[in-house]
């Protein structure tokens, strides 16, 4: 009783002294309106939380003795949200990468001899999430994570994680969750480079699998008489695949790419997920009645900034970038499956993204079940998440707003049962930060008058630009050896700057596009251009 | 000879200048019009009499209006009525008619010869010219991503099949020039490129629906300097590329032959253990072995790019040598000097009709080589390797009248029958006869004249290109477009007005990225 008192605290919508308790308790969450996405909005009732999970739900529950009372009268009270694809604690996947060696005998390298990832390779063993990470995730109310890399061609076995503190083992819900296939092609000269030599390593690998998974059953069942086959970790991650335990996630944009994945999922009949789906607008009761769960990227395309690029474009571009958002309302009517989910978007993207989708057409109910019980549907982890019903997992986010409104903020969130701190924006600001207004994290090291030079196998090039950052977006111009024009496609992250320019040498034309680092006044990396990547170096003049 | 690496820029350096094949491809995501302005589409033949491109972006836009337009149009019944009709295998019929029924040609004649339901739509073509669809036997257009698998010197693997684009704007702009089928290459990067595909311009239509069904499977070879890896090289840090030498490209393709063989033998040895009642294990299924293995088959064409004779003749002899048929010759600028041999192989020359020294192989081509196979018995074709040239392959056509003296139907011939052999698709294709596709091209003059243009060009009988309709539906395009962009910036200022600025509407939250 004693605990109950002191831990009692009245939910006050701006200033919340909530109590984290060491060890997962009994609390008992009232006076709020109930969403849990299985069923209707419940007025006044009770979430009973006990040891981790939920003990019950419902407008008329007993309030257990033992329970902590969190009054959180005017609020709302959420399942905790699913990002059910994310690259969370992987590098970018448009880092350069090369393998070592280029040439290579006639033959299609093994599987094995990916360079970055393989269908053997463990997200879970391999993800460095950071504290701030996590806390961001949190703050926009997603309490559980897929994630695997979003580089390399298989990217690999995701995992699904909760975000509260502990181990990498204790945040495990499922692992593997997916296994991940990108059609990345790899820098020039190694195998597969083109799109269409992605599509023939896929298969490749995949008939592979078919023969390991044939061989091995061959051998194992009376190896006298049989050559030993070699040991694949990579192939045999594939069986798991082949089999349909685990479902495949393939990322595919465009309808054709979608197409595309549809052909390889017939043919080897594995259990296709389509993730990001930009042009699933067009395809609504095509992907109904293939079947296939789809992940929508709320990564949502852009519009160019300049008026002069915006008429340049054609009216196909205009109109595909302008229907993108309304495919998870097409979806949604044609009954098809669907998540959404970040995707390559940042953090920071995925509640306004959701947003833009409901403006889109996709009502709120709808946007809720496609961030919590879908997602668990999908990855096929329902029966422990993605709604607040009696013996999930107790992951609840507590908000001021409905959670898809503008304003509404984060107010308090319980994974696994424990109370986490919700990390209000304010402290994060980190120290001598000297950004514009709004835009966070140190981003004022970009802007200014550069000098680059980069080391081309036809000489130097020198380059001349004034970089611009805003909100994580590099916009600028050029000028030098290459021509003159804008500068686009600019991101920064605090660190990584990435950008192109377009323009004319005397030996090539074409995009080059930067890829380099930020220390100080200085910058490094490569341009990759259609004569190969070199490296470059910038100073801030 | 077109080498396009990462889907943006083509080039060619043999000579240090720009080829005259050399154009810039589109990948879905570009802008079409954009790209013109910053790669304007060269063209280094000293007597170029064409204007330069005009008004892309326009173009963009009417093509985009006509993809709506197109997918409208129905099966009926259609006759084309008195028109001079080009037969190519039959002669010129003028005032006469086609019927078009179920996409096939139901009947041709002169008018008086050709009855119509009534219910058919009538095409008044008086006055006006009609011959067979153009194929073009050497395209690189609507490829998704880059044309060149460059990492391997044998590619058979990869396939042209699983990157068609239908979105590619040269496409519409080749139906506007009267081309309606086309082979698909994969680039010259390497000495065995990979797979092409032979597809119709269905445009408006799914993907799927663009290969041609009973077309024959192809694959592309490469000779002399492109799979030497002479215009292109790795950048440092990449070893360079087997092979380097005119020795290594022969050697590739017949070790990759070998190879083949080896495989066959391998599959062979497992099913005679499986028939005596043994339990094998199963061998590698090989994608690139089965390719070669279907080479020697016969259910793959071998299409190869070639220029000097040497080559012609190392390919010849190795073909003898390893079992395997060349279909068609690609480029085969010094052919005239080995065309008895080559025609003695039954094998086809596919050429440009008149552009030479863009490089130092390319030096001893001549404007008369078509005329020189074609007298010596090689079947001949016009082909563009240009998504330009590819508009206008009746007027290469046209050119070996002057040099060489072919006959207006030979002239013809260039860009219809003779590709049609190529790919071995004459029984439905190259001609206006009876039961033959409907692919059907209405000119407002002569087609090997070059002032005359095309007013409709048919796909399986329908209407894929009108200059009527594309101008008619220009205007609505222009006012969608222009609402669009203008809703678009009216959202964002309100955004902006509500205190959100741009795209990002979420202020409050720390700027983590996610990736």
């Amino acid at each position: 009783m004693s605990r109950r008192f002191l831990c009692f605290s009245v939910f006050l919508l701006l200033a919340s002294v909530p109590c984290f308790a060491e060890a997962p308790g009994v609390y008992a969450i009232t006076g709020g309106t109930i969403h849990p996405a299985s069923g209707p909005a419940i007025d006044n009732g009770a979430v009973i939380i006990r040891d981790g999970l939920i003990e019950s739900v419902g407008s008329a529950v007993a309030i257990p003795l033992d329970a902590t009372i969190i009054d959180v009268k005017g609020g709302h009270i959420y399942p905790g949200l699913i990002d059910a694809m994310t690259s969370l604690g992987f590098p970018s996947a448009s880092a350069p990468r090369r393998r070592g060696g280029g040439g290579g005998g006639a033959r299609t390298p093994p599987a094995d001899a990916l360079p970055e990832t393989s269908p053997s390779f463990l997200a879970f063993r391999e993800a460095k999430l950071t504290d701030d990470d996590v806390d961001a995730k949190r703050a926009t109310g997603v309490l559980t994570i897929v994630t695997a890399p979003s580089f390399g061609i298989f990217n690999g076995q995701s995992v699904a994680l909760n975000l509260g503190g502990g181990t990498m083992e204790s945040r495990v819900v499922r692992n593997p969750a997916t296994q991940q296939i990108s059609f990345n092609p790899r820098p020039a000269w190694t195998y597969p480079d083109s799109l269409m030599g992605v599509i023939s390593y896929i298969k490749q690998t995949l008939l592979d699998a078919q023969q390991y998974s044939a061989a091995r059953t061959i051998y194992d069942k009376n190896p006298a008489g049989y050559k030993r086959p070699d040991e694949s970790p990579s192939l045999e991650a594939l069986g798991a695949v082949l089999r349909r335990d685990v479902p495949v996630v393939f990322v595919a944009d465009s309808e054709l790419m979608i197409r595309r994945v549809e052909l390889i999922a017939r043919e080897f009949n594995v259990r296709p997920v389509i993730a990001g789906a930009r042009q699933g607008y067009k395809m609504g009761d095509e992907l109904k009645s293939l079947g296939a769960p789809v992940l929508v990227s709320i990564k949502w395309p852009v519009a160019p900034t300049s008026r002069e690029d915006r008429e340049e474009q054609p009216l196909r571009v205009i109109r595909d970038r302008q229907l993108a958002p309304t495919t998870p309302a097409v979806l949604a009517k044609s009954g098809v499956l669907f998540a959404l989910v970040s995707g390559a978007g940042k953090t920071s993207d995925f509640v306004p993204g959701i947003r833009k989708a409901i403006e889109n057409g996709l009502s709120a109910d709808d946007a809720l079940r496609a961030t919590t019980i879908n997602p668990a549907k999908i990855i096929g982890i329902d029966r422990q998440l993605g709604s607040l019903d009696r013996g999930k997992i107790a992951n609840i986010v507590i908000t001021d707003k409905p959670i898809f409104d503008k304003e509404a903020k984060v107010k308090r969130i319980f994974i696994d049962g424990r109370e986490s701190k919700v990390t209000v924006e304010d402290e994060k600001k980190k120290p001598g930060g000297a950004g514009t207004a709004g835009a966070g994290a140190a981003t004022s090291g970009i802007d200014g008058s550069w000098s680059f030079v980069v080391k081309t196998t036809a000489g130097d090039a020198s380059i001349s630009a004034t970089l611009h950052v805003e909100s994580g977006q590099i916009s600028g111009t050029f000028s030098g050896d290459r021509g003159s024009g804008s500068i686009g496609n600019g991101t920064f992250d605090g660190t990584t700057v990435e950008f192109s320019i377009s323009g004319r040498g005397k030996e090539e034309a074409g995009d080059w596009l930067f890829h380099g680092t930020l220390h100080g006044s200085n910058m490094e990396g490569t341009v990759a251009t259609t004569l190969g990547t070199f490296p470059f170096t910038g100073s801030k003049k | 000879m077109k080498i396009v690496k990462e889907g943006v820029v083509c080039r060619e350096s043999g000579v240090g200048e720009k080829s005259a094949a050399c154009d810039i491809r589109y990948s879905a995501q570009d802008y079409p019009s954009a790209s013109d302005t910053r790669h304007p589409k060269r063209d280094t033949r000293s007597f170029d009499t064409r204007p330069p491109t005009p008004n892309v972006r326009f173009k963009t836009l009417l093509a985009t209006a006509f993809l709506l337009a197109a997918t409208t149009l129905s099966a009926q019944d259609i006759v084309i009525r008195d028109a001079t009709i080009l037969t190519i295998t039959h002669g010129k019929i003028e005032h006469g008619s086609i019927l078009i029924h179920g996409g096939k040609i139901a009947a041709v004649g002169a008018n008086d010869r050709v009855t119509a339901p009534a219910n058919a739509t009538v095409i008044d073509a008086a006055g006006k010219f009609v011959m067979p669809g153009i194929i073009d036997t050497h395209s690189h257009t609507a490829v998704e991503g880059s044309v060149n698998e460059i990492s391997l010197p044998n590619s058979g693997m990869v396939r042209i099949g699983d990157v068609l684009n239908n979105e590619d704007i040269d496409v519409y702009r080749q139906l506007v020039g009267g081309t309606t089928t086309a082979l698909i290459l994969h680039g010259s990067a390497n000495p065995i490129g990979g797979q092409s595909q032979i597809v119709k311009w269905k445009w408006g239509h799914p993907v799927s629906e663009w290969p041609i069904a009973d077309a024959p499977r192809t694959i592309k070879f490469a000779l002399g300097e492109n799979p030497k890896s002479s215009n292109f090289r790795p950048p440092p840090g990449i070893p360079a590329q087997y092979p380097q030498t005119r020795m290594g490209v022969e050697e590739v393709i017949r070790q990759s032959f070998t190879d083949a063989k080896d495989y066959l033998a391998r599959w062979d040895d497992y099913d005679a253990r499986k028939k005596r009642g043994e339990n094998p294990i199963p061998p590698r299924r090989d994608l690139l072995m089965e390719t070669m293995a279907d080479i020697l088959r016969g259910k793959i064409d071998v299409h190869s790019h070639c220029y000097r004779a040497d080559e012609i003749m190392m390919l010849l002899n190795l073909s003898d040598e390893q079992g395997f048929k060349i279909r068609e010759l690609q480029h085969v600028l010094e052919g005239y000097k080995v065309a008895k041999e080559i025609a003695a192989h039954g094998v086809g020359g596919g050429t440009f009709i008149d552009w030479w020294g863009f490089k130092a192989e390319a030096a001893d081509a001549i404007p008369y080589n078509v005329a020189l196979m074609t007298r010596a018995g090689v079947l001949t074709s016009v082909n563009s390797d240009s998504g330009e040239l590819a508009r206008h392959l009746n007027q290469d056509a046209a050119k070996a009248m002057k040099y060489g003296g072919l006959s207006e139907e030979e002239a013809l011939k260039l860009c219809t029958l003779n590709g049609a052999k190529q790919l071995r698709l004459d029984h439905r294709l190259g001609s206006i006869d009876t039961g033959k596709d409907a692919d059907l091209v209405i000119w407002t003059g002569h087609p090997l004249s070059a002032y005359s243009r095309v007013e409709t060009t048919f796909v399986d009988g329908e209407i894929v290109f009108d200059r009527q309709r594309d101008l008619a539906a220009r205007a609505q395009m222009a006012t969608e477009k222009k609402d669009r962009l203008k809703k678009e910036a009216d959202d964002e200022a309100k955004n902006k007005k509500s205190g959100r600025p741009g795209k990002s509407d979420d202020e409050a939250k720390p700027e983590v990225t996610n990736e």
